[in-house]
């Protein structure tokens, strides 16, 4: 039957890759603050959109352009390696050193209107002559001095359709760099994915995240289900949950007490009579923390959403947990505490104490069977 | 209402053991059970020597003191002759944290076994009772459809491991056990209906309904009140009397009792 329990077993399983997926985004955020890759990216992209790919001719007039300049520190070096024809995409995790991660497509098109204008030479004087006046005449005068025509080709076919109309040029030059933009995004995009892969696919490692013992754990474990279930509806009315950084998420993912770690490894292992075969010790493991990388470059955005609609599910197939509330019938006057909640740490348990009341054998309740019929 | 357990006693008396029900006990409970996953085996500790289940009302009613704990503490009493006491049918605090298998909730998904010792080693295991003791636990578990590798000691379970002791014999041993019983390579030794030869005298125990005139022979011997009715007073003396002859004080006269009842005036 596919009852409420498969389906917190899914809530379950979705909130866990949800915290991986928080926890690796958090640990890529970290490391493309120290290495910039994005920067990179855009770098190549500009020198790719500029048919400079050395950086030594426009791209380098471009990023020297007080426009774009300000935007970062330093002086603009290029991060090209090899000539046009060996050149190579920047590295999954290459430095994008001190250049910017974005650039406003305005101050693009303005700078390299400008720069078609006034030349690209920034040390040049006479900026302020009648004939470099960003104009659309003046740039068509001068943009013969770029001396790289396919740029003068792109920078034309923009002032030609803008008929006339500067401004309308600008725009189909930002138009231009967008589409490019979309490209550098794409890469980025993955180019994140598989870094978060293997981030995630070390975290499943490291702290021993195996999808099949989570499941077998929570299909087992009625009261380990139902705290999990609890806390995801917390969890998903939380607007804040999408921006937890790395500590949040950790902590929130040793809260859930789930069977992940080493520590008591060999106790949450499910098939302790045949332990030594290759499934359970090998592929099992192996394939558990796969599915858990492999969730976890979905990104966190996607198993929230998806979290919210299993948790809407859920509260339409009303879960028969009613009856376990409250008992109908209740032997001692206190009755059981809360049977939800009664979860590993408060199940009390006996034979710590030697039992004292006596039972004399006259008070035994009669026996019978274990004789021949 | 009755809790879900109530399959219990037909489960054990099926496998041939002998099995008293306590009054209520299939309203007793502190909760309904989850799923049950296996059976969780416990010694009683207790510091009573003498009797069958002494610690049968503790488990029952929950102990005072110190380290007080509402009852019951257990589904499961087994006494020293092998005899098993339905306690409850519903959930029982003898768990306690740990984890056996990936299952946590042991309250809720095991069921607790009491077994009458002492528990440090002084008080050998009977091997009626040890024998009984694998037979249910292997009943249990093949009427939940689980392996021998779901019968967890107590000292296996909770954690920190070495927090309990109990039960104080191998785990392991046990499951072998078990594990033979379940396979079908050890068929239960009942109680024979009557005695095989001779006087062919029928086998005499409370609740049932005895020859009084036998009954009366047997009172007779041990110096009781003749009355022919085979209740706990007459119980209670008969299995004293086993205790002394060396026999399993059952409380049940089968051809053994009869045989050493016949030597004496």
């Amino acid at each position: 039957m596919f009852g409420s329990n498969t389906l917190e077993i899914a809530i379950g399983i979705i909130l866990l890759f949800f915290l991986v997926s928080t926890l690796c985004t958090a640990v890529r955020e970290g490391i493309e603050a120290k290495l910039k890759t994005r920067a990179a990216y855009l770098e190549q992209g500009i020198r790719e959109l500029l048919n400079d790919f050395t950086g030594t001719g426009m791209a380098k007039s471009l990023y020297d352009h007080p426009l774009i300049s300000g935007l970062f520190n330093g002086a603009y070096k290029t991060l090209a390696k090899g000539n046009e024809t060996t050149l190579k995409r920047p590295d999954l995790l290459a430095g994008g050193k001190d250049l910017p991660s974005y650039i406003p497509s305005k101050n693009f098109a303005r700078a390299l209107m400008d720069i078609a204008t006034r030349g690209k030479d920034m040390g040049a004087v006479n900026l302020n002559e009648p004939s470099n006046t960003i104009t659309i005449d003046n740039i068509r005068k001068n943009i013969s001095n770029l001396g790289n025509p396919q740029i003068e080709r792109a920078i034309l076919n923009a002032l030609d359709l803008a008929q006339g109309d500067l401004l309308a040029a600008e725009t189909n030059i930002e138009n231009w760099f967008n589409s490019s933009m979309d490209r550098i995004s794409g890469w980025y995009k993955r180019s994140t994915q598989w870094i978060v892969f293997w981030i995630a696919l070390s975290v499943a490692v490291i702290m021993n995240i195996n999808v099949f013992t989570v499941v077998d754990y929570l299909s087992k474990n009625d009261t380990a289900r139902k705290i999990l279930v609890q806390r995801a509806g917390v969890l998903t009315k939380d607007s804040t949950m999408l921006k937890m950084d790395y500590m949040q998420a950790d902590s929130a993912l040793k809260d859930l007490k789930l069977p992940i770690g080493w520590s008591n490894y060999g106790s949450f292992r499910i098939n302790h009579a045949d332990g030594s075969g290759i499934w359970n010790n090998l592929f099992g493991p192996l394939l558990g923390w796969l599915i858990t990388a492999l969730a976890a470059t979905m990104g966190a955005p996607y198993w929230f959403d998806l979290l919210n609609k299993f948790m809407v599910i859920r509260s339409t197939v009303k879960p028969k947990e009613k009856s376990e509330e409250e008992p109908s019938y209740t032997p001692r006057p206190n009755p059981p505490t809360n049977s939800v909640m009664d979860n590993a740490e408060n199940e009390p348990d006996c034979c710590s104490e030697p039992f004292n009341e006596d039972t004399p054998d006259q008070e035994l309740p009669a026996s019978k069977g274990g004789v021949a019929l | 209402m009755s809790f879900s357990l109530t399959w219990l006693p037909t489960v054990l008396l099926d496998a041939g053991l002998k099995v008293a029900e306590c009054p209520g006990w299939a309203n007793l409970g502190r909760a309904e059970m989850g799923t049950v996953e296996g059976v969780l085996c416990h010694h009683t500790a207790t510091t009573i020597r003498s009797g069958n289940m002494p610690s049968l009302n503790t488990i029952i009613h929950g102990r005072s003191g110190r380290d007080a704990l509402p009852g019951p503490l257990a589904q499961l009493g087994l006494g020293r002759d092998g005899t098993y006491y339905i306690i409850a049918a519903g959930k029982c605090n003898h768990a306690g944290p740990g984890i056996w298998k990936g299952i946590t909730g042991g309250n809720t998904h095991f069921i607790g076994i009491e077994a009458e010792n002492v528990g440090d080693g002084s008080e050998p295991w009977p091997e009626v009772q040890m024998d009984a003791y694998a037979r249910g636990v292997a009943a249990i578990l093949k009427h939940i459809n689980r392996g021998a590798e779901f019968c967890a000691g107590h000292k296996e379970y909770r954690l920190p491991i070495g927090f309990k002791n109990d039960p104080n014999f191998d785990m392991n041993d046990f499951r072998r056990r078990v594990q033979d019983i379940m396979d079908g390579r050890s068929a239960p030794v009942v109680i024979p209906k009557e005695e095989p030869a001779g006087l062919i005298r029928q086998t005499l125990r409370r609740g049932k309904a005895n020859d009084a005139e036998l009954v009366k022979i047997v009172q007779q011997k041990l110096g009781l009140t003749v009355d022919g009715f085979f209740g706990p007073i007459t119980e209670a003396a008969v299995r004293e009397f086993q205790r002394g002859k060396g026999l399993v004080a059952d409380g049940i006269i089968g051809p053994k009792s009869w045989a050493i009842l016949d030597t004496i005036a």
